[in-house]
């Protein structure tokens, strides 16, 4: 029980410590990137001096690095994200207001298409039938080949919620690989030997296939996890949605660093707390 | 030790909020409901800057003054009436008696002393505060009666009854504070990302003809809307009733479908302008520096530009070419004696000719040798402006100079263009929010910071930047609107003389109404669309009735 | 088994053909690709203009045809780019394990967090401002190819420690194969249907991606056309249904990904 606590206790650590260093690289990219610490209401020609060198100093540009990163950890700790440069609004406010529908998004999101991917390519492999495979390969190709602004839109146009169009982004790829990883299991020789023996295509397909299959399969958990929030990002961008994707988007564009070093800070968590989940699922340890 | 608490306690409400957020609010019938293009930043209207947050104060604040949108003269709002004392720095108003804010707060004198006060605060920070700001020392409010309130200037401020359109007054006792308002609407619930939903304020001050109290409309609603095409989207399915601004190509699909819904207003104040950086402390090569300080260089290439073509093309005839910063809706500015700038690619040959360049294989060189090659910056995502470089590099081409494009994302373009001056040419547009060029000093002052081809001078760098200098400041101190009228056309005409921006097209304003609105009568000044949202109808099926 | 090798000699004669004519755009078309025929903006397809034109009155065609070859010349290059990293980074990781294997691992989980648009901002400084739209596409794309390799890695790394604990490659290791031989010939192998699935799913990403970066100046420069700056306009679907003839470039380029999927071959076949 003790081991099973400190193993436990060791990667909230890790997981904690990566997402923070995750956060402290973003805000510094974003403080060595062109167009950091202009703001576009210098262009306001109505702005008097005094209101100017205001808005740049909320910038923080004549601020090291390392005394931000000192004030940003120090907030951390405090439970203090910072305020929005762009917003003017406490970053955690924003997060509490728009997390939920893109966790909720991006939860839909996969379920939906990890339940197709898998079904369809369990099918290809069940059936071996080659009008199948190539429907199935056609229509992944399409979706693959669409913009996500496209998807975005078509989603809108439909009326359909933005978690169908995380769906049809992350679908062609999951399909993809899970059809490769089943079909190479299903070529192995242990499942013709138990072919030639007369073992039954469904009883191959989840007593042999699948088991062979399943420790890549959980690690593209995580990996379909990062995709999705990496699609809902245009997703929510191009049709609006008040999610974080669309807030990343526009912390991205007016370099608003305590929002974005926040926003990532919460991505990596998720995303890397979802590749731990499924390597321990893998190790059959917590 | 709370804090220490608040990070897991926001994972926690995250995932809880996750689990139990409603699922999207069903739209009300009895409302009109339209976009706004971007996240409004602030409800306090002393500090708005963004164009959400205007449109927003526009619909919720009392102001003492308002600019009529169509005539674009003065009208009484808060303030029945305005003196102005001889040296023009002292302005009496007598106020409206018997008004209430929103929330019943009786409004008087002591809050347009407050508001005053808070706007010229220097720790404000306020874009509309600085407008005011026309010399050194503090503004005086005096409140002799609740009805009468008397605020003095440290100097003349030229045109400051269009600019107290943009001061919404606020309540000094109202516990609700800014949220607590004059204005047609209040603001009764916000959605970060989502919208903004306005209820009709039972108090507003302003009835119709037949003592009817206004506004009609009930509730607006907001929806926060980056993206033009979804916009379009949504209101062909019927979800909106009005767009405020359309792009040419969109208003040009929906008038061929649906004739009635898509209104042009005609020319509007923006324009689009491109100008090469004079910046003499630049990086840029000698013999580029050379080219672009050379006032025959740059009227030649304004000569080459077929800006016929880019309002056609680019902007499917929705557009006129551009001659000035001033655009011919602004009557009273505009300078009518300009004359129109010629497409005449011979006629730029000879100019530049006549400055030592020369065509040599269908390539321009300078005396030096040198091709005449240079690349222009815009902001990535307008598609409007990437096809007008487009143009404008084929037009160049016919007269030997090869133009490269690069579009930039608007900060790193920003900081190009305001700091580190590491560009050859911009294309950008101006949006012209005022009708007075005062709103422009930083624009044509030689030490303004918006004098972009050549900001924050120490000394004008040219004799025609020392004279525009001169006439500015001239008319920005005088009580004189016709002098000022007079100054402000030279100034004119030294820029259509010089190009230190060369104007492309003036846009058109375009709109659409969908059929259930009434009354609506889309203008060139913002917000163009819904500028008369007060006498704005919906038809019966759509309208509560706000009857009282 | 016929059949799919007769598609895949169909699908290959299909990108073939296609990059072909996007090598041979210029004695196909006699326009130029940025010549505007500005009376024509939106045409509809014609025998002067086989596909229309676009809103500045360029002819479609002719866009796609130059489009061609940026798109199928650079982004296949920076998938294989992107492919080559994680295949080297997830083979180590998966094979090696220990704390190396937690490193490139906490990497690859880092680089998928992290907003690397940045990258491709301060790239964009980097580049002067009269690089030829060429350079500047070229260097686009092996941006993308270095930075692309995260999103695979994990799977490569999965297969890969599979391969480790398995019977054949202990097989191997106690009949004295050496590391080179266990990887080349045992490892590799086993790895390519993975790799083969990645590289061909990156294609259209990168191309997709590229149009993505165009809006923000980044991708190819106007007036070069790439198939993801002919898509830019697409977001526009009320001018698409004006002007169906826009859709051709998503149609060559799903064509082109279709055709890709077909022309590997199945895993039963690599045996």
């Amino acid at each position: 029980m003790a081991h099973w606590i400190s193993k436990l206790g060791w990667k909230v650590i890790q997981l904690v410590a990566l997402a923070i260093l995750g956060a402290l690289l973003c805000a510094t990219m974003m403080r060595f990137a062109p167009g950091y610490g202009v703001d576009e209401r210098e262009l306001d020609s109505r702005y008097s001096q005094a209101s100017r060198e205001s808005i740049r100093s909320e910038h923080h540009i004549s601020d090291g690095l390392f005394s931000y990163y000192g004030v940003y950890l120090k907030g951390l700790v405090r439970g203090n994200f910072g305020t929005s440069i762009f917003l003017q609004r406490p970053v955690g406010e924003l997060l509490r207001e728009r997390a939920p529908f893109t966790l909720r998004t991006v939860l839909f999101g996969l379920l939906t298409a990890w339940i197709l991917a898998t079904a369809l390519s369990l099918l290809t492999v069940r059936f071996q039938s080659w009008a199948l495979d190539y429907s199935a390969t056609a229509v992944t190709g399409m979706l693959i080949a669409l913009p996500a602004a496209v998807v975005a839109l078509g989603c809108l146009y439909l009326r359909a919620p933005v978690f169908l169009g995380i769906a049809v982004v992350i679908l062609p790829k999951l399909f993809r690989y899970q059809h490769n990883l089943f079909a190479h299991a299903h070529s192995q020789p242990f499942v013709l030997a138990a072919r030639a023996r007369g073992v039954s295509r469904n009883r191959i397909l989840f007593r042999h296939v699948i088991p062979v299959a399943w420790h890549p399969l959980v690690a593209l958990l995580g990996v379909s996890a990062s995709m999705a929030f990496g699609a809902a990002i245009p997703l929510e961008a191009i049709s609006d949605s008040p999610g974080v994707g669309q807030l990343a988007w526009q912390a991205a564009l007016n370099r608003d660093l305590p929002l974005l070093t926040s926003i990532t800070l919460l991505v990596t968590l998720l995303t890397v707390g979802v590749n731990v989940l499924t390597g321990s699922m893998r190790e059959g340890q917590p | 030790m709370r804090r220490i608490l608040n990070f897991p306690a926001l994972i926690l409400s995250i995932s809880v909020g996750c689990c139990l957020s409603p699922s999207a609010q069903a739209q009300g019938d009895a409302e009109l409901h339209f976009c706004l293009h971007g996240e409004p930043k602030t409800f306090n209207p002393i500090l708005v800057d963004d164009e959400a947050s205007e449109n927003v104060r526009y619909l919720t604040g009392g102001v003492l003054i308002r600019v009529n949108r169509k005539t674009q003269a003065l009208e009484p709002a808060l303030a029945e009436s305005w003196q102005f004392s001889r040296d023009g720095r002292k302005i009496t108003f007598h106020l409206r008696k018997g008004v209430y804010f929103s929330d019943g707060t009786p409004f008087s004198s002591e809050d347009v002393a407050y508001t005053m006060r808070l706007l010229m605060d220097p720790q404000t920070h306020s874009a509309t505060g600085d407008a005011f700001r026309s010399g050194d020392g503090t503004v005086e409010v005096q409140t002799p009666s609740p009805d009468v309130a008397v605020i003095t200037f440290p100097a003349l401020v030229a045109g400051a009854g269009r600019l107290f359109d943009q001061v919404a007054i606020l309540s000094a006792k109202s516990p609700k504070k800014e949220m607590s308002v004059l204005g047609p609407y209040y603001v009764s619930e916000y959605k970060a990302g989502s919208y903004v939903l306005l209820r009709r304020n039972t108090n507003y001050w302003k009835h119709d003809s037949t003592g009817h109290a206004l506004p009609y409309i009930e509730t607006v609603k907001l929806d926060i809307q980056r993206n033009r095409d979804v916009e379009l989207l949504r209101f062909r399915r019927g979800e909106l009733q009005l767009i405020n601004r359309l792009d040419a190509e969109q208003y040009d699909r929906l008038q061929k479908e649906n004739l009635g819904a898509a209104k042009n207003a005609g020319t509007g104040l923006d324009g689009e302008e491109m100008w090469f950086n004079q910046v003499a402390s630049s990086s840029l090569a000698d013999y580029k520096k050379n080219w672009f300080h050379t006032t025959a260089f740059r009227q030649a290439v304004s000569m080459a530009i077929n800006r016929a073509d880019l309002a056609r093309v680019v902007f499917s005839g929705f557009a006129t070419p551009a001659y000035g910063p001033v655009s011919p809706s602004n009557h009273y500015w505009f300078n009518e004696s300009l004359a129109a700038p010629k497409h005449d690619p011979q006629g730029a040959l000879k100019l530049l000719s006549r400055s030592g360049f020369r065509l040599e294989n269908g390539v321009l060189r300078d005396n030096s040798g040198h091709a005449v090659e240079f690349t222009v910056i815009t902001n990535s995502g307008n598609t409007a402006r990437e096809k007008m470089a487009a143009l404008i590099q084929q037009d160049l081409s016919q007269v030997g100079i090869s133009m490269k494009i690069v579009t930039l994302d608007f900060p790193s373009l920003i900081e190009r263009i305001t700091k580190t001056f590491d560009y050859d040419a911009c294309i950008l547009g101006l949006v012209n929010t005022d009708l007075d060029p005062n709103g422009q000093l930083t624009v044509w002052l030689s030490y303004g910071e918006n004098h972009q081809w050549n900001p924050n001078q120490k000394t004008p760098a040219t004799a025609w930047e020392a004279e525009i200098d001169k006439l500015m400041r001239e008319q920005a101190s005088n009580p004189d609107e016709k002098l000022r009228k007079a100054k402000f056309d030279r100034v004119q005409e030294i820029v259509s003389e010089q190009q230190p921006f060369i104007y492309l097209v003036n846009k058109n304003v375009l709109c659409a109404f969908s059929s259930d609105v009434i009354g609506a009568s889309p203008v060139v000044l913002g917000p163009q669309a819904f500028w008369n949202i007060e006498s704005l109808r919906l038809k019966p099926s759509r309208e509560m009735g706000a009857n009282k | 088994m016929k059949a799919r090798r007769a598609l895949r000699v169909v699908c290959l004669g299909i990108l073939i053909a296609i990059f072909t004519l996007g090598l041979l755009a210029g004695s196909i078309t006699h326009y130029s690709y940025a010549f505007q025929f500005r009376e024509l903006p939106n045409a509809a397809p014609s025998s002067l203009h086989l596909l229309g034109t676009d809103p500045l009155g360029r002819d479609l065609f002719t866009r796609v045809l130059y489009g061609t070859r940026i798109s199928l010349l650079l982004a296949p290059a920076a998938a294989l780019l992107a492919t080559i990293i994680a295949a080297i980074l997830g083979g180590i990781a998966g094979l090696r394990g220990g704390w190396l294997e937690k490193l490139i691992l906490a990497s690859a989980d880092l680089s998928m967090s992290l907003p690397l648009l940045f990258v491709l901002i301060a790239l964009r400084v980097w580049l002067p401002l009269d690089a030829s739209p060429v350079l500047s596409a070229g260097a686009t794309f092996l941006t993308l190819g270095i930075l692309g390799w995260p999103a695979s890695l994990r799977v490569v790394w999965a297969t890969a420690r599979n391969l480790r604990e398995s019977d054949h490659i202990l097989l191997a290791r106690s009949l004295g194969y050496r590391n080179s031989q266990l990887l080349f010939g045992q490892i590799i192998p086993c790895l390519r249907p993975v790799f083969l699935a990645q590289f061909w799913v990156s294609i259209p990403l990168f191309i997709l991606m590229e149009a993505t970066l165009s809006m923000l100046g980044l991708g190819v420069l106007e007036p070069l056309p790439s198939w993801g700056n002919l898509l830019h306009g697409f977001e526009d679907f009320s001018a698409m249904a004006a002007n169906p003839w826009r859709v051709a470039p998503l149609l060559v380029l799903v064509l082109t990904v279709i055709c890709f999927q077909f022309i590997f071959p199945e895993s039963e076949e690599l045996a």
